[in-house]
């Protein structure tokens, strides 16, 4: 890429300047620092340097011509080249003839650059979230909330924000790390007549969505989701006894858990409620709408267990024994398909959460209610076959927690079934769009 | 070291009586200060005790005596020039801009200008548009000036014996209602370096940064917010120039919020390169837009309730600082 040397700024209100020495020729080399011209206005002459080393490659002027000030004198370039017709850094070509007035110009060329940035701008004042292109979200927030967020692997999306116009502010964000804080949101996060932890992930309207979480998660799993929805219902979420704030709950059966979620399910749909749910938690969701007193609207089931026999003991031991974020990360990669999707944030949360006394203790009694060895202590099958409400199973094809093929194997025909190729236990996080979009789907066909 | 409650001017007298006393190339010219001891009772006592060279009356001429100051500077004392009022120190730009602040660059560091202007601003008591201004900013712009804006006796002292023993000019800028305020002052020897702040009050939800007249205002605006359980930490860089960078971003990395509050007109302020300062060195620790809290770009009225509309008052501060806080002003139940 040639360099181009300009003629001299050689006087504030001057725009031309007269050459009267040049002391190279096209084809010299120069060296950075020779003087290789003087140029003269009315006040003062100046010598021009080469700022850099090269041959010169193009000089059209001579000895006597006038030159318009800050367009180049010449250009230097490597031997043998040439200069290409408006090379991007030659501005040349874009810029109107030298006579002509040089101001009105740059400011026609600058306008609407400066006029489309302000008018995306106030389009975006008045909203909270804004799709940008390609589904992506812009969301208001501080920039020490993001730096939070960011630092412990939260979707800001997900998170809803009581600063200005609804911007994520640092209170939203560490209201959602505190579990179990009341936070300073100014609407409920909770809701009543459960005694499970509880949590309202978003607002909305209509008959809200619950989540229910698989073995050894907790309710801050789904955030992720929650932004990216696309639904305006109420999102909720709830810790499973034995697991996050429920922790201290001592249900540990599958029935027990069954009867836990019931009456936290009970409590938040009277009028109706879907419900989401992840492995063990899509069991109890299968299991609820199977005992009749919910009001269920529809289902859809992630990775279900409950369907084959089997599942990894040796993942379920390994992941309750884990104590460093090594080991811990080296069973929870068993839960995905490709390793790289598993991020380290999930890993480190996961291990965080175990620092409060008696967690994995809590999910051992649980462990030991549901599961046996390798082999799954209930069943969903019959729930499935008689379901009368729109229900989608989602299984990702590579899982090596519950076999996919047993779980296939079991759907009934009424049953929608999406079989997700290179993906494993975790749909939710490796086909996190897809996922979305049928969760969404099957809650907008229940009507 | 037992402290003692005296007055700001009293404080002022001891600096300038004690660095007097140690330093015979010290010596102090103003109007009325000789006779009359100062408008504000600063100097009383000093001529008796230093003698009619020493301690000097000068004509109104403000021109003459900035030059006679930078000049005796120049070539080797240490001269104090009191300005009864900041804003006539408008006549002395030349010296000040152009002299004072170039003479050591343009020597290449062998020329040094040890010249103290003493002076007062703001607004206060109906002294009118040309009595009342808040001029930091102007001195502020200019590279080679030192500015020290004290806000308590025990600063006014020891910034000030400071400013009489480095070498560069400095623009001493005292404040009209500080003169008569007490506070505790060291026995003793008692010198503040510059560019060293202080934390006059710590809290964790928002840093206020304020300095000379408005630190007690932002004082009194957080003992108004605590009944609220708002935890306000109010900083005092004590000198603009230079700054306490490292106090201001570490408490602001601390709260995340930052309110700066000053006097002057908020057009072109110091109070927005701090907040530039801020946001470019802090940004990622912001949680709120830095908050500014500024006297109105208007000249400052004759008329008293025009006049404190004109400058910060406490409530102003409180509405600064909800605002920062992402709170909404109270219910106006005054109103």
């Amino acid at each position: 890429m040639a360099d181009a040397i300009l003629v001299p700024q050689v006087g504030q209100d001057l725009t031309e300047a007269k050459i009267v020495e040049l002391h190279v020729k096209e084809g010299d080399t120069v060296k950075k620092g020779d003087m290789v011209a003087v140029v003269e206005s009315e006040k003062a002459s100046f010598e021009v340097e080469a700022f850099v080393e090269g041959v010169v490659i193009s000089l059209p002027f001579q000895v006597g011509d006038w030159a318009t000030v800050l367009e180049p004198l010449m250009h230097l370039g490597q031997p043998g080249e040439t200069l290409v017709a408006g090379p991007p850094a030659e501005p040349k070509a874009a810029k109107p003839p030298p006579t002509a007035a040089s101001e009105p110009a740059r400011e026609k060329t600058v306008v609407p650059l400066a006029v489309d940035p302000v008018k995306a701008v106030s389009k975006k004042t008045s909203l909270t979230v804004v799709p940008a292109a390609g589904g992506a979200r812009v969301v208001r927030s501080s920039p020490v909330a993001r730096v939070r967020a960011a630092a412990h692997g939260l979707d800001l999306a997900a998170i809803e924000g009581t600063g200005p116009d609804g911007a994520v502010v640092l209170r939203d964000v560490d209201s959602v790390l505190v579990t179990g804080g009341t936070g300073v949101l100014s609407t409920p996060s909770a809701w009543g007549g459960a005694d499970l932890e509880t949590r309202i992930l978003r607002q909305g309207e209509g008959v809200p969505i619950l989540f229910i979480h698989g073995f050894g998660a907790d309710l801050s799993s789904w955030r992720p989701m929650v932004g990216a929805l696309g639904i305006g219902c109420p999102l909720l979420a709830l810790d499973l006894p034995g697991h996050g704030g429920s922790r201290g709950h001592g249900a540990a059966d599958f029935d027990a858990l069954v009867e836990a979620v019931g009456r936290a399910a009970a409590a938040a749909g009277r009028d109706g409620i879907h419900l989401v749910g992840h492995s063990l938690g899509a069991a109890i969701a299968a299991a609820l709408t199977e005992r009749g007193d919910l009001d269920t609207r529809s289902l859809t089931l992630l990775s279900p267990a409950g369907l084959g026999p089997s599942i990894d003991g040796a993942f379920v031991d390994g992941f309750l024994a884990a104590r460093s974020e090594a080991a811990l990360a080296a069973w929870m990669r068993r839960l995905v398909h490709d390793p790289a999707s598993l991020r380290g944030a999930l890993v480190r949360a996961t291990l965080a959460a175990r620092e409060d006394g008696g967690l994995v203790e809590a999910q051992k009694r649980v462990a030991r209610g549901v599961f046996e060895g390798s082999t799954q202590l209930f069943s969903i099958r019959e729930a499935l076959a008689r379901l009368g409400v729109p229900c989608s199973v989602i299984v990702g094809r590579e899982d090596a927690i519950i076999p996919a093929t047993e779980t296939e194997a079991q759907v009934p025909a009424q049953v929608a079934l999406y079989r997700l190729p290179r993906v494993g236990h975790l749909p939710q996080i490796e086909a996190a769009d897809l996922v979305q979009t049928l969760i969404a789907r099957t809650v907008r066909s229940a009507g | 070291m037992a402290d003692r409650e005296i007055m700001y001017r009293e404080a002022l007298r001891e600096a300038i009586d004690e660095e007097m006393g140690a330093n015979p190339e010290v010596f102090i010219i103003g109007e009325g200060i000789a006779e009359r001891g100062g408008s504000y009772k600063v100097t009383e006592g000093l001529l008796a005790k230093y003698g009619p060279k020493r301690v000097r009356d000068t004509p109104i001429a403000e021109a003459g005596m900035i030059g006679v100051g930078v000049g005796a500077a120049i070539a080797g004392t240490r001269p104090i020039v009191e300005i009864l009022y900041v804003d006539f120190a408008m006549l002395g730009m030349d010296m000040i801009v152009n002299q004072a602040a170039k003479f050591r660059l343009m020597t290449g560091g062998e020329g040094r200008v040890p010249f103290v202007m003493r002076t007062q601003g703001g607004a206060g008591g109906g002294v009118a548009a040309q009595h009342s201004q808040s001029l930091e900013a102007l001195f502020y712009h200019i590279p080679g000036l030192r500015v020290v804006m004290p806000s308590t006796p025990a600063d006014a002292k020891g910034l000030l014996k400071h400013a009489l023993r480095q070498s560069d000019p400095v623009m001493f800028l005292e404040h009209k209602h500080l003169y008569m305020t007490k506070g505790p002052v060291p026995e003793g020897e008692h010198v503040v370096a510059f560019g060293k702040g202080a934390i006059r009050r710590q809290g964790k939800d928002v840093t206020v940064i304020a300095w000379s007249n408005m630190v007690q205002r932002a004082l009194d605006a957080a003992e108004d917010l605590a009944a609220e359980g708002i935890d306000v930490e109010v900083i005092d860089p004590r000198t603009l120039v230079p700054l306490d960078e490292d106090m201001i971003l570490a408490s602001v990395a601390k709260t995340r919020r930052a309110v700066i509050v000053q006097e002057a007109p908020r057009r072109g302020g110091v109070a927005s390169d701090i907040a530039s300062i801020i946001q470019d060195k802090a940004f990622f620790e912001l949680d709120a837009p830095v908050t500014i809290v500024a006297g109105l770009n208007v000249p400052i009225p004759f008329n008293l309730t025009l006049e404190a509309a004109s400058v910060p008052q406490k409530d102003d501060v409180v509405g600064g600082i909800r605002r920062a806080l992402h709170i909404g002003p109270l219910a106006a139940a005054a109103e």
